[in-house]
């Protein structure tokens, strides 16, 4: 909660401070605040009592260790990715305090999802940290296809709200509540009109999976990662994806759990379709961000098996694990990505040729994000996967048995990156420099993998 | 000191990856020769009980029950002692090529180095899991970087193949984990411990046995082998070849058999006609063969289809003799890569055809070419004998039909290997062999020492046979069937 208070006042303060669009102030600031979030959360996670502000708005919010948690993870990213920004933000003039004020303020959001204890406080959470996100979509108020990836993603985005608003208002009318864990109560009680409750769940499935990108509802994506600004890209792969499954996770398992014999049918059809579909897909990829969206509704598509895992032990801490991991290692590729394309002016695979010869470190690292993503041990990300995998093994065992053989299936287009970078003789003509503070990202994102990989068990400290 | 024998060569390779000194090969030659120094003490303190020796462990994820535990038995040490003693030679056999950017290869080849020693003394499911995908990346990348023509598609052919394979072994490892009592443990005791109905380990082992298959590999599972070893550099190939396909065997002995005993009257007759067929077919393959290169990948298929059958034939004489051979089909098949190095690299081909005469010119090299060629080929005294002949009486005693056809791998052996010698050595010199050189002093050592080591363990093979005994009868009493 004091994250909350505090990423709310650096947002405004941000906005104010904007109108001097002084570029050395903005980003000092927006990092300080979030860093200064982050410093509260841990304090919390780390036994600070909380309790005090939970009564406080009629029991809307409970941030109680998975809370927490989550959002620990988000500020940990956007403070990387407003790490990153100095670069990804070069040629913004007048509205580099807008862009910054609107991050924050879709942070604000996230956390909001990650709290919640009743639908409406999730609905207004999506919405928060949605409407800012159309709007940095379409940041880059020139370029065409930035204009073309902000108005699919709002039209999209409003139709999906729409839907879940319109599942939300069905589960009231089954249950007589919006409060989860009264829901949770009604259902295992008995005390509520099975058909409404069915629809109104399956249209909060479909809704949600608009906004978490799984298929058959995530052919928005690759247009709107491609057309973003590559930095809003990677705020889109990497916390908007955390929130989205977070608040999916913490709704069903609080709000829905005693249904699963219901919902969990139409999951395993999602979950199975969404990473089969989005790998295959990825393979015939030659654009990097491209590629990079097909890559997370892949991981969309395992990142569903924790939900259908509801009820396992340790099934939240595989999606706060895998969600970690997954974004460590898209910011630090997303981190390289724009560094290289942005100064080849290239955004396909064959703006990494040679880029083992020009920029060694460079290559390490973007190889290690890589490996990480497609999970291949040691690297933290098959740990992520490990503890995913073994959470939903018990009940779903051949939906792993399908996840296993995408996992296997994404290496492919995962080691076109590597290929180009070191076995592709012929290389562009390009010079790539890195400036400094992308390199303390990528140095920082790799540490931390590297950390979680001697350590995967720190995520038992952490909730 | 078993972390000892990860931690030299690990820390070595970071050094070299990150600070690229420009003395990149001696600090490799130095590191494999400490590791090797650390092996023989680890040999000589070494208690043979058939118990786990120099135990070491660590919480890894202890609330998962996942422990960063090491340890050796006599298979172990057998298997290490094979990475160890091959890791030095296989470093100087690269003193010859080349190479831009060295202290890459080495780092990487040094990794390889550390992640195969993981493999074989790893005592925790996740761990051997762990090091043997760990493995595959230095491998892809010597292979990639530095490989032959096309080296880009079979290299990826070669990483995707195998990696499939593994995953369905995590996923049987998963499932086994998954009925461990309690809170659940990877610990290979725990594992072992765990039964299972027959139906359900013939899946468990179904997903081992596409792991170890393709590592091996058996047919039909073998079609990445030949591409990627004639592509991949001669330290690759050496790699592959001589240390990295133990491990699909030294797998099937401690991980899969053990954790799925239940399953082995069912599979076990079908594993053990797909490595019969796979010898039959890949040696008459090898006869056809014109390129040395290819003709020796095919025949590391039937040796190792042999290796295998023996494996799976689950008796005495099989399980001793699959892991003496496993140490002398290394030696051999890594001198036999080093030797057509040399030729390849003075003649500038591969093929038979244009070889001939190199003994007028170079008769040292013949000779030591004749011990390594008779070791392959399983003469008496040389070291390919004793393996050879306790792995046919192992599946003879099996079954009398898949022994008697199990036999003709050695007959395939002399005429595939005995033609490729005659016609490399003997004969009218060609325009390619006019002016063959003589060994030089390096080639001189490493050829020196593994034909030294088919002459010696061809001898004494009871050196080894010792070594495994205790363990091997302390597996086969745990293993009930």
């Amino acid at each position: 909660m004091t994250a909350l208070l505090i990423l709310f006042t650096t947002a405004i303060a941000v906005l104010f401070a904007g109108l001097t669009n002084n570029r050395s102030l903005l980003q000092p600031v927006t990092l300080i605040g979030i860093l200064l979030a982050l410093g509260a959360t841990i304090l919390d996670i780390s036994g600070n009592s909380v309790e005090g502000w939970n009564d406080m708005y009629a029991s809307m919010f409970h941030f109680d260790g998975y809370a927490l948690a989550f959002t620990g993870v988000v500020l940990l990213i956007t403070a990387l990715i407003a790490g990153l920004s100095g670069w990804g933000f070069r040629n913004l003039n007048h509205t580099l305090g807008d862009n910054y004020g609107l991050i924050l303020f879709s942070l604000c959001g996230a956390l909001c999802m990650f709290s919640f204890t009743n639908m409406v406080m999730l609905f207004l959470g999506i919405e928060i940290l949605s409407i800012p996100l159309y709007v940095l979509a379409g940041s880059r108020r020139d370029d065409l296809a930035g204009n073309e990836a902000a108005l699919k993603y709002f039209l999209m985005g409003a139709f999906a709200t729409g839907i879940l608003l319109f599942g939300m208002a069905l589960v009231y009318g089954a249950t007589a509540s919006f409060d989860i864990q009264f829901i949770a109560d009604c259902i295992s009680d008995g005390r509520h009109s099975a058909g409404m409750l069915h629809v109104g769940i399956l249209l909060i499935i479909v809704g949600l999976s608009f906004k978490v990108s799984a298929a058959p509802f995530h052919f928005w994506a690759p247009d709107v990662y491609t057309g973003s600004p590559n930095l809003i890209t990677t705020f889109m792969a990497t916390v908007v994806k955390t929130a989205g499954f977070a608040a999916f996770y913490r709704l069903f398992s609080m709000g829905f759990a005693p249904a699963i014999d219901f919902w969990s049918m139409p999951l395993v059809a999602i979950s199975a379709l969404t990473m089969t579909l989005a790998n295959t897909t990825a393979l015939f990829q030659t654009n990097f961000k491209r590629m990079m969206a097909y890559s997370s509704i892949a991981h969309a598509g395992y990142l569903l098996l924790a939900v259908l895992a509801i009820g396992t032990e340790g099934s939240a801490r595989a999606l706060l694990f895998y969600t970690l991991t997954y974004s460590l290692a898209t910011v630090c590729a997303f981190g390289i990505y724009m560094v290289v394309a942005e100064q080849n002016d290239d955004g396909s695979f064959a703006a990494f040729n040679g880029l083992s010869k020009k920029q060694p470190m460079l290559a390490v690292a973007m190889t290690i994000a890589m490996l990480s993503l497609a999970g291949i041990p040691p690297t933290a990300g098959f740990f992520g996967k490990y503890f995913l995998f073994t959470a939903a093994f018990a009940k779903y065992p051949w939906l792993i048995v399908l996840a296993v053989i995408n996992s296997a299936v994404s290496i492919y287009y995962y080691f076109k990156i590597i290929i180009a970078m070191y076995f592709t003789r012929e290389e562009n003509a390009y010079s790539v420099s890195v400036p400094g503070n992308v390199r303390w990202v990528v140095l920082i994102g790799l540490l931390l993998i590297a950390l979680l990989t001697l350590a995967p068990g720190s995520v038992y400290a952490l909730m | 000191m078993s972390l000892l024998l990860l931690l030299i060569p690990l820390i070595t390779s970071v050094f070299l990856l990150l600070g690229r000194p420009s003395a990149a090969r001696t600090i490799a030659l130095a590191a494999t020769l400490a590791n090797l120094a650390v092996s023989l003490i680890v040999c000589a303190g070494f208690v043979n009980d058939g118990t786990f020796n120099y135990e070491i462990s660590f919480p890894w994820v202890a609330q998962a029950g996942i422990t960063f535990r090491l340890g050796l038995d006599g298979v172990s040490l057998l298997m290490v002692l094979l990475t160890n003693l091959l890791s030095p030679l296989i470093v100087m056999s690269s003193y010859n090529s080349k190479m831009d950017t060295e202290s890459r290869y080495y780092g990487l080849l040094l990794m390889m180095v550390a992640a195969l020693n993981g493999v074989f003394m790893a005592l925790d499911g996740l761990v051997f899991y762990v090091f043997y995908e760990l493995a595959l990346i230095p491998i892809y990348f010597i292979c990639a970087i530095w490989g032959g023509q096309d080296r880009i598609r079979v290299t990826l052919k070669f990483f995707i193949y195998t990696f499939v394979g593994s995953l369905f072994m995590l996923v049987s490892l998963l499932y086994v984990y998954l009925q461990t009592p309690g809170a659940h443990s990877f610990a290979w005791e725990a594992l072992v411990q765990v039964q299972l109905s027959p139906e359900t380990a013939g899946w468990v082992m179904m997903g081992f046995f596409l792991a170890f298959a393709v590592k091996m590999p058996v047919f039909p599972f073998h079609t990445w082998q030949p591409d990627t070893y004639v592509t991949a550099p001669t330290g690759g190939t050496m790699l592959l070849s001589g240390i990295m396909l133990k491990m699909g065997v030294y797998g099937a002995i401690r991980w899969m058999i053990p954790l799925s005993p239940e399953a082995m009257h069912t599979w076990a007759p079908i594993f053990i006609m797909l490595a019969v067929t796979g010898i039959v077919y890949a040696s008459i393959i090898a006869v056809k063969q014109s390129d040395i290169k290819r003709l020796i990948a095919y025949s590391s298929i039937a040796h190792v289809g042999l290796i295998a059958a023996g494996v799976f034939a689950w008796n005495k004489a099989g399980l001793q003799g699959s892991l003496i051979q496993m140490l002398n089909h290394g030696i051999n098949v890594v001198g036999l890569f080093y030797i057509v190095d040399l030729i390849e690299r003075r003649t500038g081909t591969r093929t038979l055809a244009d070889m001939g005469g190199i003994a007028k010119s170079a008769p040292k090299f013949a000779a030591l070419f004749m011990i390594i060629m008779l070791g392959a080929v399983a003469v008496p005294l040389t070291n390919g004998f004793p393996g050879e002949f306790l792995l046919l009486n192992g599946v003879w005693n099996y079954n009398v039909w898949l022994g008697a056809i199990s036999g003709l791998t050695i007959i395939f052996g002399a005429i595939y290997m005995l033609r490729a010698y005659g016609l490399a050595v003997f004969g009218e010199q060609s325009r390619e062999t006019a002016n063959f050189e003589d060994v030089k002093t390096n080639e001189w050592i490493v050829l020196g020492v593994i034909a030294g080591l088919v002459i010696v363990l061809g001898f004494f093979p009871q050196l080894v046979l010792n070594l495994t005994d205790s363990s091997v009868n302390r597996i086969l009493g745990a293993v009930q069937l």
